[in-house]
């Protein structure tokens, strides 16, 4: 045993000796990063001109690109940004940079760690470019993450004109912009939802399958909703295929975010969910299912225990979700072309992805470039234009809704998936219902917490005090949230 | 006659060089380094310098506190008993089958290498795997038991918290019975052949070999199992974190899912996280300890005492000589 | 009495069989079902998510699949030099490790295999929260080499080794090569590594399918999308927000566990062999 803490002793010593060694590695390293650092006082002494130069209007030319850079590197989760960027250098053949992209999937949550360190790390692989999804942007424009942003101004965007001229939603512009006013983020995509039902069960249950009349039934408001799946119910049909299909809309409809002035803050329109998903349960309005998993999947083509009569979700639940599980490819082939959609209830939103910029970036004019042709280009050369007619990789692509409501208003939204309806019909309106301003920085954390919770108490496995201190633990336990 | 005087005990040294170094830059300084944060106020994305904290235990009594800790702990824990027990019987009946020579069985070899297989697949496939068998409310366990008649109408498996514990720890289970097979046929392989002749000669039967001969000539290979078990069960990471997150409601979360989740998920709590990864080496150093006590061998240990005590002996019997000398 | 005795024997050999049947299939099922999934389109796949019949969607799988950014052949090489350098370190260094506890006689020998003992109850976990922090700060994020150096330390595998040693080797050999006047690294390389052969290729099989399957870390550390190993890819193909191609999620998974079942087999002759391992303790 003495010998063996006499060895340890030895370790201790010869690992202070290792750390100084590594201090002195540090100190070298630090070198190159201080070469960086003097880089970025010089782009900060860049910002100083441009603050200088701001009381005339900005425009490209005063953003100045470092010359010795010629790569962009571009962070995401998913590779529609990364293809993106292929079509815009195939547009503009002469754009002088490579784009390197990094795709971390969320899945395992490893992507935020991972840009996190990045962005801290600085330096030549910092991205320049990088995407934030609905569930954790607010980190990034708002929350701990938010000095790393780029104003869109500072890189050479005319933000306030060009908003206006592309009718940008507004919750999208909530959202986007950091505590000091500044947006340093906008999505690409317009994700108000809607509820998208199914026309022949319509029809069965109240004669017609006219959008107008439907509307009318399902809300708004969440009693005529019950009330609709009351009727549905007495038919043999269920009303959503599960609590997740409203918890979207609950989400998006309450008026604060799970966390006011660093405290657990439960909306009283939150907490009802307990009470409308637990609704749902008792009188078997639905077939159970989780979203996302094979049985919420198989209600879109009737593949469950009961028919399920609508869901609700933004334009790219139709195109990359539904239309998918449908069962078929044409109108007659399993559900395809049986749906239709109708405002819903209550505003929400889902989803989305936004972009933004480092501040650090040496090249802020090219990122701005970029940036104002993903998000602010309402032009028939812009992306948002291919991306709402669904021909960025040739015509008979996949449509979607966008940001920008003066694209929305010259696309077609037409599906033969809907029956031949219009989306944007519907869409355009949904946008303006959706509210940016109740995201907070946790809520990818806090949603699994209390969606676990919630189906514990439908489960009839707790009250619904034991409940709601149960889902208060987890939050206190694992997050830096004051919790009372 | 020494030959030129070669010492070949520098070789030790020597040889152990590249293992120290190594333990040293990527084990040794990141232990200590966690165990400074542990310390300190480090929490929040993108901070490097931190302070040390007026308590220094600050974060060790609020993790000690942290209900969803202590319910990981019991998780874990429960776990690793109700996967390591069958996983332990198992794999020494299935030993005690393939190292029979009297009755061998044929194709051993091709069960062997089965039996080790599922060890291959990486964890993110079995959990897909796995949740897929057991969905609902369509799902083929659902469909199996519900055209066996055993059941009436689809089972929400997973959201009970003893079922899906149940199943984490079978698929731990299943994945890691082949690998302590092949552990323990090594050692039995080991074990002197004369031993096993004199008990046959003896006419011990299959049965009283095993636990006469078998078994505790098996010792240092049964600790070796026992301790990377408690080691890698008290560890489990992959299986909770990619199967059900941690649920339902808490009942899979292990310590290590818990401690992933305060450094990197949402709050960026280092400090805490690092506080709670102390926690569980002490907690895994004390039960290996214990273990060790349990299983040392007695015999080596008077051995040893008589060693030491003859040379002790020795050197007073030389320190006697030399004063009388003087 | 032997008539009974002969029962018996009979009944344990039928439950033997069942028993290990019965676990074989066990083991294959796993297998097969993600075989066949990997030819299932995902529609097929979501309706019924296990079949034990192959469909027809094998190719267009295999498209998605490379159609999304997946370049099997990269992932494939990168995975290969993380496994087989960390798996080459792990075996050599550790077998020299071993050696110097087994066949030389010094002062510290007791206390460092003590030391051993110790540091293989420190949880990998507890470390890679301070391990992640260094290497971001000494720059080595997007090298390979914080996924291989650190292999050459494997206590567990040390500890594997001695026990292997102590039951192998004779000293006589060591001697003899001496007297040959044979240097000491020469005859641990040209001696002891031959004997050590079944001792390192169970070793090997094992550090091997750990490297392989690591995803934590390199997920973390490797950001550059030239670098991604295979379980890094195919988590990708799961990352995708709005659709799930299961079929080619699962075509990606048979990829990445083809080139173990190779390492898996070449080596397993050494599985059904067996590697003999000391009981002795000191």
């Amino acid at each position: 045993m003495k010998r063996f803490t006499a060895l340890l002793i030895a370790l201790l010593l010869l690992l202070s000796m290792a750390l100084i060694g590594c201090g002195v590695k540090d100190n070298k390293t630090d070198e190159p990063t201080g070469q960086s650092d003097t880089k970025q006082e010089e782009t900060k002494k860049e910002d100083k001109k441009e603050e200088a130069k701001e009381e005339t209007p900005a425009t490209n030319d005063q953003v100045t690109n470092d010359p010795d850079v010629k790569v962009i590197n571009l962070w995401s989760f998913t590779d529609e940004v990364p293809k993106m960027l292929d079509k815009f250098k195939e547009l503009n053949p002469d754009f002088p940079y490579e784009i390197k992209t990094t795709i971390i999937a969320t899945t395992d949550g490893a992507y935020q760690p991972a840009l996190d360190a990045a962005l801290a790390s600085g330096g030549a692989d910092a991205p320049d470019i990088f995407t934030a999804e609905a569930a954790f942007v607010l980190k990034y424009t708002q929350g701990d993450a938010s000095p790393y942003a780029a104003a869109y101004k500072d890189l050479g965007i005319d933000v306030d004109n060009l908003l206006k001229e592309a009718e940008i939603a507004q919750y999208t512009v909530d959202i986007g912009t950091n505590p000091d006013g500044n947006l340093v983020g906008l999505g690409y995509q317009a994700t108000g939802g809607a509820f998208i039902y199914r026309r022949s069960i319509a029809k069965d249950v109240w004669g017609t399958d006219d959008p107008a009349v439907i509307k009318d039934k399902v809300g708004p408001g969440w009693d005529k909703f019950f009330a609709a799946a009351a009727e549905l119910r007495a038919k043999g049909y269920g009303i959503i295929s599960g609590d997740g299909d409203l918890w979207h809309a609950v989400e998006n409809s309450s008026d604060k975010g799970w966390i006011v002035d660093g405290k657990l803050n439960i909306d009283p329109k939150r907490e009802e969910f307990l009470d409308l998903s637990k609704k749902l349960k008792d009188n078997d309005y639905h077939n159970d299912t989780q979203d996302w998993q094979d049985a919420w999947f198989a209600d879109m083509k009737d593949a469950g225990a009961k028919k399920v009569f609508g869901f609700f979700g933004p334009a790219w639940l139709i195109n990359y979700v539904m239309a998918e599980n449908s069962g078929g490819s044409a109108p007659g082939e399993g559900t395809y072309g049986d749906w239709a959609v109708c405002e819903p209830p209550v505003g929400f939103f889902w989803g989305g992805t936004w972009v933004l910029a480092n501040k650090d970036t040496r090249v802020p004019a090219a990122v701005g470039e970029i940036l104002e042709w993903i998000t602010l280009d309402s032009s028939e050369t812009g992306l948002q234009y291919y991306w709402a007619n669904g021909t960025l990789n040739g015509p008979g692509g996949t449509k979607d809704t966008v940001a920008s409501g003066a694209v929305m208003s010259k696309s077609d939204g037409t599906l033969d998936f809907l029956g031949y309806q219009n989306m944007f019909e519907a869409f355009v309106p949904a946008g303006e219902f959706a509210n940016g301003k109740n995201l907070t920085q946790y809520d990818e954390s806090i949603n699994i917490f209390w969606r676990d919770q919630v189906r514990e108490y439908t489960a009839g496995n707790k009250s619904r005090e034991q409940t709601l201190a149960d889902f208060k633990q987890q939050v206190a336990d694992n997050l830096d949230v004051i919790v009372e | 006659m020494r030959h030129k005087g070669v010492n070949y005990a520098k070789y030790g040294y020597i040889f152990c060089i590249p293992f120290i170094l190594a333990f040293l830059f990527f084990s040794f300084y990141p232990i200590v380094y966690t165990t400074v944060i542990g310390f300190t106020d480090l929490k929040g994305m993108g901070r490097t310098d931190f302070t040390f904290l007026e308590n220094p235990f600050q974060n060790f009594i609020t993790i000690l506190n942290n209900g969803s800790f202590r319910q990981s702990l019991k998780n874990t824990i429960i776990i690793w008993i109700t996967n390591f027990i069958p996983q332990i019987l198992l794999a020494l009946l299935l030993t005690a089958w393939f190292t029979n020579n009297r009755h061998k069985i044929k194709g051993q070899g091709l069960f062997k290498v089965l039996f080790y297989m599922p060890n291959i697949i990486t964890a993110a496939t079995i959990a897909i795997l796995f949740y897929s068998l057991f969905g609902y409310p369509k799902g083929p366990i659902n469909d199996l038991f519900i055209t066996m008649g055993i059941i009436d109408e689809p089972v929400y498996f997973l959201i009970n918290k003893a079922t899906a514990r149940g199943v984490v720890s079978f698929i731990q289970f299943w994945m890691w019975y082949g690998h302590t097979m092949i552990i323990l046929i090594s050692g039995v392989l080991g074990i002197n052949p004369e031993i096993f002749e004199a008990s046959d000669i003896d006419g011990a039967n299959n049965i009283q070999t095993f636990f006469y001969v078998t078994l505790p000539n098996l010792r240092t290979i049964l600790l070796y199992t026992l301790i990377t078990s408690l080691i890698g069960g008290l560890n489990m990471y992959d299986i909770p974190k990619l199967f059900l997150l941690g649920g339902p409601d808490n009942a899979t979360l292990t310590t290590s899912v818990f401690i992933y989740n305060q450094a990197f998920s949402g709050s960026y709590m280092y400090n805490r996280a690092a506080a709670a990864s102390m926690i569980m080496f002490v907690i895994i150093a004390i039960l290996s300890g214990i273990i060790f006590f349990i299983m040392r061998d007695k015999d080596v240990v008077q051995l040893k005492k008589q060693k030491r005590k003859l040379k002790k002996e020795l050197k007073n019997a030389e320190n006697m000589v030399r004063r009388a000398v003087e | 009495m032997n008539k009974k005795k002969r029962a018996s024997y009979y009944i344990w050999k039928i439950i033997k069989y069942i028993t290990c049947i019965f676990l074989a299939i066990l083991t294959i099922l796993p297998f097969w079902i993600m075989l066949v999934n990997a030819t299932r389109s995902t529609y097929e796949i979501q309706q019924n998510s296990i079949s034990l019949l192959p469909s027809k969607y094998f190719m267009n799988n295999l498209q998605i699949l490379l159609g999304k950014s997946f370049n099997p052949l990269k992932g494939f090489i990168n995975s290969m030099i993380i496994s087989g350098g960390a798996t080459a370190c792990t075996v050599y260094f550790s077998s020299l490790t071993a050696y110097a506890l087994v066949a030389y006689d010094w002062k510290l020998r007791q206390s460092f295999f003590t030391l051993i003992l110790a540091v293989m109850m420190i949880p990998a976990q507890v470390t890679s929260i301070g391990f992640y922090q260094f290497m971001y700060r000494i720059g080595m994020t997007n090298s390979f080499l914080p996924l291989i150096l650190p292999a050459i330390a494997a206590p567990i595998t040390v500890f594997f080794m001695r026990q292997y040693l102590i039951s192998t080797l004779s000293l006589d050999i060591v001697n003899s090569a001496r007297i040959d006047g044979a240097g000491e690294f020469h005859i641990f390389n040209r001696i002891i590594i031959p004997i050590m052969k079944p001792a390192i290729a169970t070793q090997a099989i094992f550090a091997f399918v750990a490297s392989w399957n690591n995803l934590f870390l390199p997920l973390i550390l490797l950001t550059d999308k030239d670098k991604y190993t295979m379980p890094i890819m195919v988590s990708l193909l799961r990352g995708d927000i709005y659709k799930t191609e299961f079929g080619s999620v699962y075509l990606g998974l048979s990829l990445t566990v083809l080139p173990l079942f190779v390492v898996y087999f070449l080596l397993s002759k050494y599985i059904i062999a067996g590697v003999a391992l000391g009981g002795v303790k000191e």
